[in-house]
């Protein structure tokens, strides 16, 4: 906890660093006049209100879908999906 | 231009050409082409279904008006059991395993997907050339680019590849390769219809949308796509837009708005500036209100757009990492595969925007770019609510700049941004926008409020008659 995360582990991408043409539009943003008087209202917002939302029910998907699923997998060795060896910290 | 849906479907029914020979042809013009518009031919897949097609006619049962007609698909959209690549080399040989709600609302009236279509990489680009299956030319001139992200599908359109195609609009992508292709391409209001299926790249203004050759088929096709969706929570429901719509004249005294520091900036090109304003002179001359409006600098525009829509794909793409589908390469443990998987396999314009979009998320960005942003989007959206109280619609140049050569856009990211300047602003509001290819040489822009389709189609109908 409290170590500082850097962009390429953020992003897992190997040597990712800020480049200067997206600094230069965060720049614009930081500069940017923001309305003392806005008003949020929420029915502009492209976002689902939480009294709205539909149940949390499963729904099973095709035989079809299911095998699709399974033919994306990456690895699969003797009937079985392998999955990359997760080394604890 | 008339109808093409309309006289397909005349001639399927009146048996002057067979549904199969029609597709053949389409397929057979895709394959000799070299416009780089197709990652994936669906060969089999489109000819099994104008097979059944035939033979519902030949068995003289009716077919509906889609039934038969050929279209393409921007390779961001899950179409079951075929490959969705999002131009990307870490999907290159992913299977759809469901299909888009708004495909298959397609599927269901009969029509026949040909072909997944080349666009810029998880729609990241404005000139298609931010593609692994090599950059796709323009329709009109092939040592231009397409247009971005949905080049392929509107270069498949203005070719007569496809009667037409579905694209994805998140900052432009479908209304700048129109104008750049020279064809109608709309953007609906946010949530008309389900994203359901189709590749996230930023969530809060990701919308489906046709380009087509004429007004009709865009009708046609919007109508039959809309509606609420029980896989997609921000979708809802509408009323179609009506053919009155498209036939009825555009009353004398509508107010027109355009905005004038879009079209006063040093930064818009000269003739483009000459043809908007010939166009203003003209409806003025026809009896319209034209109103000039403030609004937002294009620079805000652009930055509010891009840091909010890099926020939204570094969080999207970041299940793409190796783990359930895609490509995998291991490494020492966990993550340094997925380190390296995503490195090896992600655009360098991707990783730029992913890269941008962990900063602005990241502790003491956040609430300096990310939250202001946030707050800088709502102004522009209570902006736009203000202007359509003043305004029936607001006219604008698609672009600032006329089509540019193909090589020069992926070196000099920011003129790439810039370039969207007069799209981004209406994805941020979330507001319906058609491109009509008339007045300039990238097209006319048409917006109207929420939910008011209708109108942009009655617009476009009058600009036709009398540009």
């Amino acid at each position: 906890m409290g170590k500082e995360m850097t962009l390429d582990v953020l992003s897992s991408i190997k040597g990712a660093e800020a480049s200067q043409v997206v600094d230069d539009l965060f720049e614009v943003i930081k500069k940017g006049h923001v309305s003392d008087n806005l008003t949020t209202n929420h029915t502009d917002l492209n976002a689902v209100n939480i009294e709205n939302l539909r149940p949390d029910e499963v729904i099973k998907s095709s035989e079809l879908e299911r095998n699709l699923i399974i033919e994306n997998f990456p690895n699969e060795k003797n009937g079985f999906l392998v999955v990359p060896k997760v080394i604890e910290e | 231009m008339a109808s093409a849906i309309k006289a397909l479907h005349n001639k399927l029914k009146n048996k002057e050409i067979s549904c199969v020979a029609l597709v053949k042809e389409k397929l057979d013009q895709l394959k000799a082409s070299d416009y780089n518009t197709a990652n994936y031919i669906l060969d089999e897949y489109a000819l099994n279904l104008a097979q059944k097609v035939d033979q519902k006619i030949a068995n003289g049962k009716t077919i509906g008006l889609l039934e038969g007609i050929p279209f393409g698909v921007k390779d961001v959209y899950l179409l079951q059991g075929t490959y969705s690549t999002a131009s990307s080399d870490l999907l290159r040989k992913y299977k759809s395993p469901y299909t888009a709600t708004a495909i298959q609302k397609l599927l269901d009236a009969g029509a026949i997907p040909l072909v997944k279509e080349n666009c810029d990489s998880f729609g990241h680009g404005s000139s298609n050339e931010n593609t692994v299956f090599g950059a796709a030319k323009n329709a009109l001139d092939k040592t231009k680019v397409a247009g971005g992200s949905s080049g392929g599908s509107a270069v498949n359109v203005a070719k007569n590849f496809t009667t037409f195609s579905i694209g994805g609009d998140t900052g432009g992508s479908i209304r700048q390769p129109a104008g750049y292709n020279n064809v109608y391409g709309l953007k609906p209001t946010y949530g008309k219809i389900s994203r359901y299926g189709l590749m996230a790249y930023a969530s809060s203004t990701d919308c489906v949308g046709p380009i087509a050759q004429s007004l009709e088929d865009t009708q046609i096709v919007l109508n039959i796509m809309s509606g609420s969706d029980y896989r997609d929570q921000t979708s809802f429901d509408s009323a179609p837009v009506s053919n009155e719509s498209l036939e009825k004249a555009l009353p004398k005294g509508t107010k027109i708005g355009y905005y004038k520091n879009f079209i006063e900036s040093d930064a818009l090109n000269s003739a483009i500036k000459a043809d908007f304003k010939a166009m203003l002179n003209k409806l003025e001359a026809e009896g319209m209100e034209i109103i000039p409006l403030d609004f937002f600098d294009s620079s805000i525009l652009v930055s509010t757009y891009y840091a909010l829509a890099m926020a939204e794909t570094a969080s999207n793409l970041a299940r793409l990492d190796g783990t359930n589908y895609g490509v995998r390469t291991t490494g020492k443990d966990l993550k340094e595969g997925y380190s390296i998987t995503r490195s090896e396999n992600f655009t360098a314009e991707t990783k730029r925007r992913i890269v941008g979009g962990n900063q602005v998320l990241s502790q003491g960005h956040s609430e300096e770019i990310y939250n202001k942003a946030q707050q800088l989007r709502q102004q522009i959206s209570h902006h736009f609510d203000e202007d359509f109280k003043k305004v029936d619609v607001v006219l604008s140049p698609v672009t600032p700049n006329p089509v540019p050569q193909i090589g020069n856009n992926l070196k000099d990211p920011m003129t790439m941004y810039l370039s969207d300047a007069y799209t981004v602003g209406f994805s941020l509001g979330g507001l319906p926008t058609l491109t009509a290819p008339l007045a300039m040489e990238t097209g006319v822009q048409i917006t109207a409020a929420k939910k008011q389709e209708a109108i942009l189609f009655t617009c476009a109908n009058f600009l036709k008659q009398v540009l």
